[in-house]
This record gives C-alpha cells, sequence and structure tokens, in this order.
C-alpha cells in the first residue's frame, strides 16, 4: 500500500503546487510575451530559413539590412542594419549599402574573450557568399544566383575569401553589389531572412551545429530551443534608438484601440523574455490560448471558425471573443491552386499541335468544372478569397478586372468543351493527382473526383498518390511524376513577380514551375517585366502576363486564405504573418495589467 | 554449477544471439528508410532548385554511395557510437538523444509506474470477488479506456484541468524544480493512466483470475490462511512472469520513442517528438539511431525478464 500512498502525495502536491500558482518560469516583474506559431523549425541557420517558422525567429535572432514597416500597409521597406536605401546605379545594377555603424553581434564564446564585435560590410558580403558553398546547404542561393555578376549558374565558393566580382567590402561599412541585370526587387530579398548577417567566426566555430546555435546582432538572443518551445531574451548590444511610429506606418484611426500608441518613443526590444511556441495541432493551441498560463495570440484555424465568428459575411466576431481579445483579420501574401504538368504530353504540351489543342480544352474544362466556392466552404470555411490568376488581392498589381470565368462553377460549359473537343468516356486520360496523406487532402480528392466525374469522368480515370510528407510531395512533383497537385505558394517580398516566377519557362521542375509551362512570349515579357521598376508599365505586363496563364488554363485557382488573429487583452501589438513576419515581435510590448 | 556462474553464462548467450537480432533489425529498418523514406535530399532543398543542385546535395550527404557502403558505414559508425548530425538541424545525435530520452523518461515514467500500480490494485481486488461490484466496474472502466482515444484524452484532460480549473499549464515543460516538474508533468501523467489503463485492467485482470483459479490458492484458502498472505505469498508471485513480461517489454518504448502524442499535444521536446519529425523529414541519422537504441534496448529488456522470470519460477529455468 505504500505505493498507492505515495502515488496519492505526488498528485496531491502536484495538484497543490498547479493550483493558481503564478507562472513559475518568469518573475511576475518581467514583461513576457508567449507567441505561438502552427510549426517548429528545425534550423535557426538563416541559410536555411526559407520557411516562416524559421524566419519569424531568425529575424529576431539576426539583422537583415533591410525589414518592413511594423504598420504601414500595403508593406513598404525600411532600413535596418543599413544606414539607409541603397544608392543604386542609374542602370539599375550597382548598389551601394552604407551600414549603421552600431551594430555589434551578441557575446558568444566564438569571438575572443566572449565578447561579440561591430558588424562589418565583410561580415555581409560572407553572409551572402555562404549560400554558395557546398557546406552550407543553402536554400536561398536561387535568390541570388545569376542575379549578382561572379555569382552565375555553377559557380560555387569553395573558399569565403574567394573574390566574387559582384560582391564587395569597400570599407569596413560599405557594401558594392554589381547585378548581371536590373532587378528592382533586390532590396526586397536582403529583407528575406535568407539575407540575414552571420558572423564568420561562429559559423566555422559551431560547424554544422550553427543551425541550433545561432548568433547574430538581431533584438535578441536565443535562450532555449527545442522543438516545442523557443526562449528568447533581449540582446544587450542591440540598440536603435527609439521608436517612432510614424515612421513605423502607425495611424491613429486604422490601429485604435491596440493600445500601440504607448510604445511610441521607447527603446525597443521592449519585452524581456520572448517566448515562441510551436504547436501544430489546432485544439492544443487554442487550449493554451483559452488557458490563463498559455499563449498569447492565435491565428484561428479554420476548424475553430464556429467557435469565434458570428457571420462570415461581413466576417464578425461573437460578442464574448470580441470582449475578451483583440482581433485582426486579413488575407495572406499568398495563395492555395491546383497546377497541371504541362510536361505530360496527354494532358499538356504535345508533339502533335491538334492534340495539344485538345489537352488546353481538356484542362479548361476541368478548370470549369471545379467548384471554388465550394471547396472554400468545406475547407476554409468560407473565409478565403477566390481569385482569378495569380497575383493576389494583397499586391497593388492585383487585376480587379481581370475576367472570372476561370474560377466561376460552370459544368455545362465544361461539358460543352469536351464535345468539341472530342474527349469522351474512356478516351479521356487516366491522370494521378498527387496529394499528402492527410484526411483533410483525400477529402479535396473526393471533391474534385466528384466534380470531374459529373462533366464525364470515368470514376477510375483520376488516381490519388499520396506522400507521407511535404518533402516527398514536392520531390513527386519536382520529378514530374504527378498530373495534378494542390500547390501553396507564399510570397516572399510584395511583387508578383515572386508568384509569376512561378511559370518562367528556365524555373521548370524540379524549380518553381512546378507545372513545367513554357511559353516564350511569356518568358520574354517575364524577363522584361523583372527588370522594370514599379509603375503602371510593369503593372500592366504583370497582369498580360497573369492573363496568358489564365487563358493557357495551366492551373485551376487561386484562392488566399483569411489569416484570424486573436492576442490578449493586456498586449500591445499588430501581430503579422506576412512580410513584417517576425519583425513585429521587436515592437510588442506586455501591459502590467496582465491577468 | 552455481547460479551465479548459471545467469551470467546466461547472459552471455543470450547477448551473444542478440547480434544476429540486432544486424537484422538495423539492415530491415536501413533498407526501410533508404528506399521507402523520403528523401532527405528533397528537404535540403530551397524553393527553385536545378537537377545540377540536387545532385550536388545527394553527393554531400552521401546519398550516391552504393547502399552495401552505406549501410556498412553505418554500422561502423554505431559501433563506435559516432551517430552523426542531424540532416535538418545540425546538431549531432548524440546530443539529441541525451537531450530529449531523459525528458520522455520524466514524463512517461509516473504515468506509466503509477497506472501499473493502481491497475494491479484494481485487478486483484476485482479478480478476488468475480461478478462484485469493483469487478463490474473494472468491466466498465477497461471497456471504455480502450474505446477511447488518446487524443480524445488529452484534450478532454486539457480543457478540465488546464483551461476550466486552471489549475495546471495546458502545455509546456520546465525542470526548474520538483514543482515545476509536478507542474508540468501531472497530466500528463493523469493521460497515461486513463489511456493505458483500460489494457492493463483487463491483462491484469484474467492474469489473477487465472491463478486465483489454481489448486494452490485453493488449498490455501481451505486452510484458512489471510487473504493478505495468499495474495503476496502466492498470487503475486505466481502472476509475475506475464506481468514482467508486459512491463518490460513496454520500458524501451518509455525510454527511447517516448509518447509522440502526449509529447506533441503537450508541447514535451521529448524523444517520441524527434523520432515523428525525423520520419516525416526523411533525417536518417537521427531515425536509424532511435530504431537501433530501440533494438538495443528491447534485447536486454528481454534479458532481463528471462532473468527475474527464472528467479522467480523455477520451471521456466530448468526449461
Amino acid at each position: 500500500m505504500s505505493c498507492i500512498r505515495l502515488a496519492a502525495l505526488c498528485l496531491a502536491m502536484s495538484a497543490m503546487a498547479g493550483c493558481q500558482q503564478p507562472d513559475p518560469g518568469a518573475d511576475q516583474s518581467e514583461k513576457v510575451y508567449r507567441h505561438a506559431i502552427d510549426g517548429a523549425p528545425s534550423s535557426l541557420d538563416p541559410a536555411h530559413a526559407d520557411n516562416v517558422y524559421a524566419a519569424t525567429l531568425v529575424k529576431n535572432l539576426f539583422d537583415t539590412l533591410y525589414r518592413y514597416k511594423y504598420l504601414e500597409r500595403p508593406y513598404e521597406l525600411t532600413p535596418n542594419l543599413a544606414e539607409g536605401f541603397p544608392e543604386v546605379s542609374e542602370d539599375g545594377l550597382v548598389y551601394r549599402i552604407r551600414l549603421r555603424d552600431d551594430a555589434r553581434f551578441a557575446d558568444d564564446p566564438a569571438f575572443p574573450d566572449a565578447r561579440g564585435r561591430p558588424v562589418t560590410a565583410q561580415d555581409v558580403v560572407y553572409s551572402m557568399k555562404r549560400h554558395f558553398m557546398d557546406e552550407t546547404r543553402s536554400r536561398g542561393a536561387w535568390l541570388w544566383r545569376d542575379r549578382i555578376a561572379g555569382l552565375e549558374d555553377g559557380v560555387e565558393i569553395t573558399d569565403p575569401e574567394q573574390p566574387v566580382s559582384g560582391l564587395q567590402a569597400v570599407d569596413e561599412r560599405t557594401i558594392r553589389i554589381e547585378l548581371t541585370e536590373a532587378f528592382p526587387q533586390f532590396t526586397h530579398t536582403l529583407a528575406m531572412a535568407l539575407s540575414a548577417i552571420v558572423p564568420r567566426e561562429a559559423v566555422e566555430h559551431y560547424g554544422q551545429e550553427f543551425g541550433v546555435r545561432p548568433v547574430g546582432s538581431g533584438p535578441f538572443v536565443l535562450e532555449r530551443f527545442d522543438q516545442s518551445l523557443a526562449v528568447l531574451e533581449p540582446n544587450p548590444h542591440f540598440d536603435r534608438g527609439t521608436i517612432q511610429l510614424d515612421e513605423e506606418g502607425y495611424d491613429a484611426d486604422r490601429h485604435a484601440g491596440y493600445g500601440l500608441a504607448a510604445i511610441n518613443g521607447k527603446p525597443y526590444p521592449l519585452l524581456d523574455r520572448l517566448e515562441i511556441h510551436f504547436i501544430t495541432e489546432p485544439t492544443a493551441r487554442w487550449s493554451s490560448f483559452e488557458s490563463s498560463r498559455g499563449v498569447d495570440v492565435v491565428m484561428v484555424p479554420p476548424e475553430m471558425a464556429d467557435r469565434v465568428l458570428e457571420t462570415r459575411q461581413p466576417l464578425s466576431l461573437q460578442p464574448s471573443i470580441r470582449e475578451r481579445y483583440h482581433s485582426l483579420t486579413g488575407l495572406e501574401a499568398g495563395f492555395v491552386f491546383h497546377g497541371f504538368n504541362m510536361a505530360n504530353p496527354a494532358i499538356g504540351y504535345n508533339d502533335d499541335p491538334q492534340r495539344e489543342r485538345r489537352n488546353r480544352e481538356l484542362r479548361c474544362a476541368m478548370r470549369d468544372a471545379f467548384d471554388w466556392s465550394a471547396k472554400n466552404k468545406a475547407f476554409y470555411h468560407g473565409l478565403g478569397r477566390v481569385f482569378a490568376g495569380v497575383i493576389p488581392p494583397l499586391l497593388d498589381s492585383h487585376d480587379p478586372q481581370v475576367a472570372e470565368n476561370s474560377i466561376a462553377h460552370r459544368p455545362e460549359r465544361a461539358k460543352e468543351r469536351l464535345q468539341a473537343a472530342v474527349w469522351q468516356g474512356e478516351s479521356l486520360p487516366r491522370l494521378t493527382y498527387g496529394l499528402e496523406a492527410s484526411v483533410q487532402q483525400r477529402q479535396m480528392f473526393e471533391q474534385f473526383r466528384a466534380w470531374m466525374q459529373a462533366v464525364g469522368f470515368p470514376p477510375g480515370h483520376f488516381q490519388p498518390r499520396p506522400f507521407a510528407s511535404f518533402g516527398e510531395y514536392a520531390r513527386a512533383i519536382g520529378q514530374r511524376e504527378l498530373d495534378i497537385f494542390l500547390l501553396g505558394w507564399t510570397l516572399a517580398y510584395p511583387d508578383a513577380q515572386y508568384a509569376l516566377q512561378l511559370f518562367y519557362g528556365p524555373n521548370a521542375a524540379p524549380g518553381a514551375n512546378s507545372m513545367n509551362y513554357a511559353n516564350p512570349e511569356f518568358d520574354r515579357l517575364y524577363e522584361r517585366a523583372a527588370s522594370m521598376r514599379a509603375g503602371p508599365d510593369r503593372t500592366r505586363l504583370y497582369r498580360r502576363l497573369n492573363r496568358m496563364v489564365i487563358d493557357d488554363c495551366v492551373i485551376i485557382g487561386s484562392l488566399a486564405r483569411t489569416r484570424l488573429h486573436l492576442w490578449k487583452r493586456h498586449v500591445r501589438m499588430l501581430p503579422d504573418r506576412e512580410m513584417v513576419g517576425g519583425f513585429f515581435l521587436r515592437f510588442v510590448d506586455v501591459s502590467d495589467d496582465r491577468p | 554449477m552455481k547460479a551465479g556462474e548459471r545467469s551470467s553464462r546466461f547472459l552471455a548467450r543470450r547477448l551473444f544471439s542478440a547480434v544476429p537480432l540486432l544486424l537484422g533489425v538495423t539492415l530491415i529498418s536501413f533498407t526501410l528508410t533508404v528506399h521507402f523514406g523520403p528523401d532527405p535530399a528533397w528537404e535540403q532543398l530551397g524553393r527553385n532548385p536545378t537537377p545540377e543542385q540536387i545532385q550536388q546535395v545527394r553527393h554531400t550527404m552521401g546519398q550516391d554511395r552504393p547502399f552495401p557502403l552505406r549501410y556498412a558505414g553505418y554500422l561502423v559508425n554505431l559501433a563506435r557510437l559516432d551517430l552523426g548530425h542531424s540532416y535538418a538541424s545540425g546538431e549531432p545525435v548524440l546530443d539529441i538523444l541525451l537531450r530529449t530520452v531523459p525528458v520522455s523518461l520524466l514524463l512517461v515514467a509516473p504515468g506509466f509506474l503509477l497506472g501499473i500500480v493502481l491497475a494491479l490494485v484494481l485487478a486483484l481486488a476485482a479478480a478476488w470477488r468475480p461478478h462484485g461490484h469493483l469487478d463490474r466496474f473494472c468491466d466498465l472502466a477497461s471497456a471504455t479506456g480502450m474505446s477511447l482515444s488518446l487524443v480524445i484524452i488529452v484534450i478532454a484532460l486539457q480543457a478540465v484541468f488546464g483551461v476550466w480549473l486552471d489549475w495546471f499549464p495546458v502545455r509546456g515543460w520546465r525542470l526548474d524544480g520538483p514543482v515545476d516538474y509536478l507542474e508540468h508533468a501531472a497530466v500528463p501523467t493523469m493521460a497515461l493512466i486513463a489511456a493505458n489503463m483500460g489494457y492493463n485492467l483487463r491483462f491484469f485482470r484474467a492474469v489473477f483470475r487465472d491463478v486465483l483459479a489454481d489448486p494452490p490458492v485453493r488449498t490455501a484458502r481451505a486452510y484458512g490462511f489471510r487473504a493478505r498472505r495468499i495474495a503476496t505469498g502466492y498470487v503475486l508471485r505466481a502472476a509475475a512472469p506475464p506481468i514482467l513480461t508486459r512491463v518490460m517489454v513496454a520500458i524501451p518504448l518509455i525510454v527511447i520513442s517516448g509518447s509522440l502524442i502526449i509529447e506533441s499535444h503537450f508541447g514535451i521536446p521529448g524523444v517520441g517528438l524527434v523520432t515523428w519529425n525525423a520520419v516525416m523529414s526523411g533525417d536518417q541519422p537521427v531515425l536509424m539511431a532511435v530504431v537501433s537504441f530501440s533494438s538495443i534496448l528491447f534485447v536486454l529488456a528481454l534479458t532481463a525478464t528471462d532473468l527475474l522470470t527464472g528467479l522467480l519460477d523455477p520451471r521456466s529455468r530448468s526449461a
């Protein structure tokens, strides 16, 4: 019986300890903010930070030359580690960037005497060069390959001292970058987590472990990092003056009620401790948010929409939710779509011009048979925004005038197309539909198959092929094994070029052009648009490219998901998962009236 | 031959016979991971890879080497305890295991031990009086326990103790002191007890019923021995081998595999979560380390079970 007594004692002690105790991990006078994201990064090396999870941390542990203004919408760049905007030559090829003189790396044993040193232009050059070193296994080299002189395709950096003609440290604080052709989006790439500045000493000191022992000059340093939590504390060397809300895009009307005015004029970061919880399960995320000691923010998953929404059109929250939490809704900087593999002669390009025309009709018919409205209701709780093409509504170049035929559910039109192109019954090709192995993806497939059957496809003509992980799914798409696949694409910077590169011929699979779209006219116009400065001419060109994608029925799309953020009332912030991403965390404040 | 010498020989024989078993398990696991698992090279690539870059990554990771060479290299490294670095994070695999295995142990051990003790007590009491109130309750409890998914149990306990009563943290893991530990382990422990109770109760009760139907128990009862003496002097001892086997075989699972659902829902950085991530991303060094150590622990657990069973039951020793 002694075991039972011991067990009872343990449980009782545990219960007593747990009952309404303050959070033991934090001093009550400390300003602690608990952020939540729906996935965990595996590496915090900036060279691997091509996903939102890693980027959220990397942007806080390291510095990028530029960042996006906290509150300005549409998104606008502002200098970060750079002293100002780059001086760009008349032809748009040469960039001169001057660094701030007060940036220092955090203290770390990797440095002599474990004291962080100032960030120099050499660090910027090294950080970009290492993307082209084999051992880095960079996920970001593609951003600058062929764009920076001396880093053309096939060039490999074997030694950090190896000179690169287009990448030079002019002096301690000045970098000169020469591009092979004008690329106005270049400055945006310098705000991506992939471009964050790393110290060579730390990379060499920690080797492969740099991904879990990051050393940077960002506003925070890493205190703890595992699969479920990252704890960050302020970097004592980080001193960027005080917050100037006007310069961050503050608008008293638009931001009324969030309590943001209170942070104006304060030095940042404002927190003593930043916890980032990685919670993949929606129910666990929600339970944690509802708990008094749980996370302070949640991006409401579609499964939970019924619990928080009163109406969808217009979108309004339940009164109890409105009363307890701050909220913010907005469209994602990205979209989901179904792509066709144009490299498959059964559905895409074909040596026989007549068959190629019939294939186009086939793809267009499948698009007509597709019901975005039903999909939005079934899987995105009616909160997504369906739009024609691939330039999402968040961008200035989004085309509201484009005909919506491509996103309308027109089964009769689909049947007419099939009939006109002499497609019927068994003559229709058998196609492989790729999906990640999950209940939701399977349901999406069944819904898709039902729509296709309704316009005349025999039931067995769509073969589902499930994959256990996204990596495997991406491999199959990259190796052109799938005919139809669902993909999501998140913009790394607010420019349609980032979306349109999905259809650029030289990017064909295994590159980003998973559809293997090959249209010389599209490529020519894309190349022209990519080197143009922002303006009406470029917008016209972008919209023309968008219409080409629609006319050729390369995809069935698209839908931008709605982000619905809720956060506790004692937290002063405006969360963002898109361009501002992790950058906003340095401006988060916690009021003294934390429950 | 002395008993100690006999045991040593037995142990040596068991460990020696485990070598082919280990080789077989690692070969099958390695083959499955390499040929049927996710291609780790694709997990390492950026958004716009060229075929040359894919080949380069595969070469850097040694994915383009012949299978026998890769397997041999893996065995040599395993023997030297050089488990390599995680493909995903770059962290040494040994460090990952040393960091996460203790977490899983601390997380799962209380629920595992308390669950077994509780189930043993209830099962013995229920078996002692078949068809009594407690027996019927155990029937109901075991059926309910076996029917409920662990996920549902976890969600319900989180809602009750973390949100509604607000007694314990909904998730997280801190080890700043015993109070922290108890606070963070309390709800997962309850979940583990609830999830395993059904199976344990049913199994233990069936074992006790068999033992209680044995002639020696009847004889002891006929002699008027007290219930406590019968229970401790005979029933528990006779029931020990099957119960011990069940418990010992479960230990490697706790030590090395953790509990994915518990760790994932409670945000606990244990080895279960690491293993799951490794499976999904094709992180072969981590995955193979977990598989190898699981196999070794299984062999050790089975050997220990045989030794203990031999001590408890002389019949099995002679067999």
